[in-house]
C-alpha cells in the first residue's frame, strides 16, 4: 500500500519544531520531525492538548518555534518575512474568521489585492473561485457574511485561502463547527475541489473517522506532539502501531475502513431508468424487462426524480412527477461506501442513487457492492500481513518505514 | 410677572434678534468641531497605542476620567493665565472633555473585534498597519462614532461656559441674560441662549446619526 519509492518529493519538512512556553516544565511540542508530501492531504489527529495546531500554527508562523526548522518546497522559512510567507500559504480555521464589514468578493480577494494584483485579475479570480466552491458569483459576489448560511461561509472561507493560489493550505478544523450533515457534503465537496487543484494540505482534527475520510495520510499525534504512527489510513486501520493507536481508531475499525473507497472506485449498478417525459407504454415494458420491482424516472436534465412501481405507472390519471416515491439517498462518485450505506439503509428500494456533479443519474450502489468491497479489503489487508511475515522471516530486508 | 408671561414675550424679541442667535450658533459649533475634530485624533490615537496594553490603557482611561469631573467654571479660569481669553482656552478646555468617551469607546471598540477574524488576518499576511487599518478600525467604527457623538453633545453644552474666558458662541446671551435675572431683557437673553444650545445639540445628533450611517459597512448594519 505504501510504496516508498512513489513518494513524492516533501513540500513541506517539519524538521525536529520544538515548542516551549516559558515557566512550563515540559515543551508543547517536542522536536517534531515529519515530511509532508506534495499535494497530498496530511491530517494531524489526536487529542486535545497534543499540540497538533501548535504544529500547524509553526508553519505560518503565527506561532514562533523555539527550535528546529520548517522548510516549505526545500527552503527555510523561519527566518523569512512572516506576513509575506502567509501571503502564500492558505490559512483555514473552524471559526472561519470572515471580515463581516467587506462584501463575499472583497473577503476572497483580499490576498491577491496584498499581492497588488490588478483589479480585473482579481475580479476574475473571485468569480473563478466561487464557481470553484459551489456559490453562483452572480448572486453571492456582493452579499456580505452575515447574509450567508453556515456552510456558505466556510466555502467562502475556503476559496478565501485560494486567493491567491498559494500551493500549500492549513486547515485548522475547517469543519468542526458545522451540522453534521453539512459537514459531511462540504467534506466531500472539498475533496472534489483538492481532486483539482493539489494542494499541499496540512488539516488539523481530533476526530479519527474525519481523519481517515481527508487524509492521504494520517499522522497520529500522542502528547507533545510525539507521532505515534504516521502512514496511509489504509495502513493505519489494518495495522495499528501500537495499543494508543488502537485506543485511538477505537472500535468498529472494519466499518471505519468504508470510508476508505469511495463509490467512484466500486463498479456501478445498472438499474431501470427513464425520462418522466417516455410514453407510459414505453416505461411499463422497460420495468416488466428488467428484474426489478420499480423504476426510476429521471428529470430532463437526467437527474433522479421518482421510484414508480408498475402500479404506479397504472394510475393513468396522475401525473408521473407525482405518483410513486421521491428518489431519496443521491450520493456522488466522491462519496464514501460508508455515506452510500448510510444512505442505503434508508433509501425505500435498498440502494443508494449516484450521480455526477450537475446531479445527473450514472449508477446505483447497492448491499452486494459494499460486500464485495469489504471482502477485497480482507484480502488485501491478509496479503499485507503475508508480505509482513516474509519479510520478517528474512532478517537481511529492512521494512521501509514512512515517516 | 411670572415665566409664562416672560415666555410669551420671547418670539417678538426672536423676531428682531434671531440672526445673531445664528451667528452666535455658527461660533458656537466652530469651536465645538475644532474641539471634537482634535479629540478625535488624539482619543482614536490614544485608543490605538493602549487597547493591547491594559495596564497604559487604564492610565489613559484614569486620567482623561479626571478631566471629566473637573468643574468647569474653574478649568476656563485656570486656562486664562495659561492660554489667555479667548477661543484658545475654551478649544483646549474642550478637548480635555471630549477625550474620555472617545478614548473610552476607541479602546472597548477596538477589543470587541472577534479574535477569529484578526487570528485569519494575520495568517493571510495582513501587517500590523493593514491589519489596524483594513480589519480592526473599521470593525471598531460604529462603537467610536458613538464616542464621537456623545463626546460632541457633552462638549456643546459645556462649550457654553466657554463665555467665561470671553470665548465665542451660545454662552454669552446666557451669562448676560443671567446677570439680569428678574428682567424680561434677562430672560429673553438666557432663555434665547438655552434653548438654542439644545437646539444645535439636537442637530449635531441628527448629523451624526447620517454620518454612522454613511461611514459604516453595510456588512455590519
Amino acid at each position: 500500500m505504501t510504496d516508498a519509492s512513489r513518494s513524492p518529493e516533501p513540500m513541506i519538512r517539519l524538521e525536529s519544531l520544538t515548542k516551549r512556553y516559558p515557566g512550563q516544565a515540559v515543551p508543547a511540542v517536542d522536536g517534531i520531525t515529519l515530511d509532508i508530501p506534495k499535494g497530498e492531504i496530511v491530517v494531524l489527529v489526536g487529542p486535545s492538548g497534543c499540540g497538533k495546531t501548535t504544529v500547524l500554527k509553526m508553519i505560518n508562523r503565527l506561532i514562533e518555534p523555539t527550535s528546529g526548522r520548517v522548510l516549505i518546497g526545500g527552503e527555510d522559512v523561519t527566518r523569512a518575512d512572516a506576513d509575506e510567507l502567509r501571503r502564500h500559504i492558505g490559512y483555514v480555521i473552524q471559526q472561519i474568521g470572515l471580515f463581516p464589514h467587506m462584501t463575499v468578493a472583497e473577503n476572497v480577494g483580499m490576498v491577491p489585492k496584498l499581492l497588488r494584483w490588478e483589479k480585473q485579475r482579481i475580479a476574475a479570480r473571485v468569480d473563478e473561485l466561487l464557481e470553484l466552491v459551489g456559490l453562483d458569483p452572480a448572486e453571492y459576489r456582493d452579499r456580505y457574511p452575515k447574509e450567508l448560511s453556515g456552510g456558505q461561509r466556510q466555502r467562502v472561507g475556503v476559496a478565501r485561502a485560494l486567493g491567491a493560489d498559494p500551493p500549500v493550505m492549513l486547515m485548522d478544523e475547517p469543519f468542526g463547527a458545522i451540522d453534521p450533515i453539512t459537514r459531511d457534503r462540504l467534506q466531500n465537496e472539498f475533496l472534489r475541489i483538492q481532486a483539482d487543484v493539489r494542494k499541499t494540505i496540512v488539516f488539523v482534527t481530533h476526530d479519527i473517522d474525519e481523519a481517515i475520510k481527508m487524509g492521504d495520510r494520517i499522522a497520529i499525534l500522542r502528547e507533545q506532539s510525539h507521532i505515534a504512527q504516521y502512514d496511509t489510513p489504509e495502513a493505519i486501520l489494518t495495522a495499528p502501531a501500537d495499543g494508543f493507536v488502537e485506543d485511538f481508531i477505537g472500535a468498529g475499525a472494519a466499518l471505519k475502513r468504508l470510508n476508505l473507497t469511495r463509490v467512484r472506485e466500486v463498479p456501478l449498478d445498472h438499474w431501470p431508468a427513464a425520462s418522466v417525459h417516455e410514453d407510459r407504454a414505453r416505461l411499463r415494458r422497460l420495468l416488466a424487462e428488467s428484474e426489478q420491482g420499480s423504476l426510476l424516472l429521471l428529470d430532463e436534465e437526467d437527474r433522479p426524480l421518482r421510484w414508480v412501481t408498475a402500479r404506479d405507472l397504472a394510475r393513468e390519471r396522475e401525473p408521473l412527477h407525482r405518483v410513486g416515491l421521491p428518489a431519496t439517498a443521491v450520493v456522488e462518485p466522491h462519496a464514501t461506501l460508508h455515506d452510500a450505506l448510510d444512505e442505503m439503509v434508508t433509501s425505500t428500494v435498498g440502494c443508494a442513487i449516484v450521480v455526477d456533479r450537475r446531479g445527473r443519474y450514472q449508477g446505483v450502489v447497492d448491499l452486494g457492492t459494499v460486500t464485495s468491497a469489504i471482502d477485497e479489503m480482507r484480502s488485501d489487508v491478509r496479503r499485507r500481513d503475508r508480505a509482513v511475515a516474509e519479510a520478517e522471516a528474512a532478517p537481511g530486508d529492512a521494512v521501509g518505514e514512512v515517516g | 410677572m411670572d415665566f409664562f408671561d416672560y415666555l410669551g414675550n420671547v418670539p417678538e424679541y426672536l423676531r428682531d434678534e434671531w440672526r445673531s442667535y445664528l451667528d452666535l450658533a455658527i461660533d458656537h459649533a466652530q469651536i465645538v468641531v475644532t474641539a471634537i475634530l482634535i479629540a478625535t485624533v488624539i482619543g482614536v490615537g490614544l485608543g490605538v497605542l493602549t487597547y493591547r496594553r491594559p495596564p497604559a490603557a487604564k492610565v489613559v482611561l484614569t486620567v482623561t476620567g479626571t478631566f471629566l469631573t473637573i468643574p468647569s467654571f474653574a478649568l476656563f479660569g485656570l486656562f486664562i493665565p495659561i492660554f489667555g481669553l479667548g477661543s484658545r482656552p475654551a478649544i483646549v478646555a474642550l478637548v480635555m472633555y471630549a477625550l474620555l468617551p472617545i478614548v473610552r469607546n476607541t479602546i472597548t471598540g477596538l477589543r470587541s473585534v472577534d479574535p477569529a477574524v484578526t487570528e485569519s488576518a494575520v495568517g493571510m499576511g495582513l501587517s500590523r498597519g493593514q491589519r489596524l487599518a483594513r480589519i480592526e478600525l473599521p470593525l471598531a467604527w460604529p462603537v467610536v462614532v458613538t464616542g464621537i457623538r456623545v463626546s460632541t453633545q457633552l462638549t456643546v453644552g459645556i462649550a457654553a461656559i466657554a463665555a467665561i474666558v470671553n470665548g465665542p458662541g451660545l454662552g454669552g446671551p446666557i451669562f448676560q441674560g443671567l446677570r439680569a435675572t428678574g428682567t424680561q431683557r434677562g430672560f429673553n437673553l438666557a432663555f434665547s441662549g438655552t434653548v438654542s444650545v439644545a437646539l444645535l445639540a439636537l442637530l449635531f445628533d441628527l448629523l451624526f446619526q447620517v454620518i454612522a450611517r454613511l461611514t459604516t459597512s453595510k456588512g455590519l448594519r
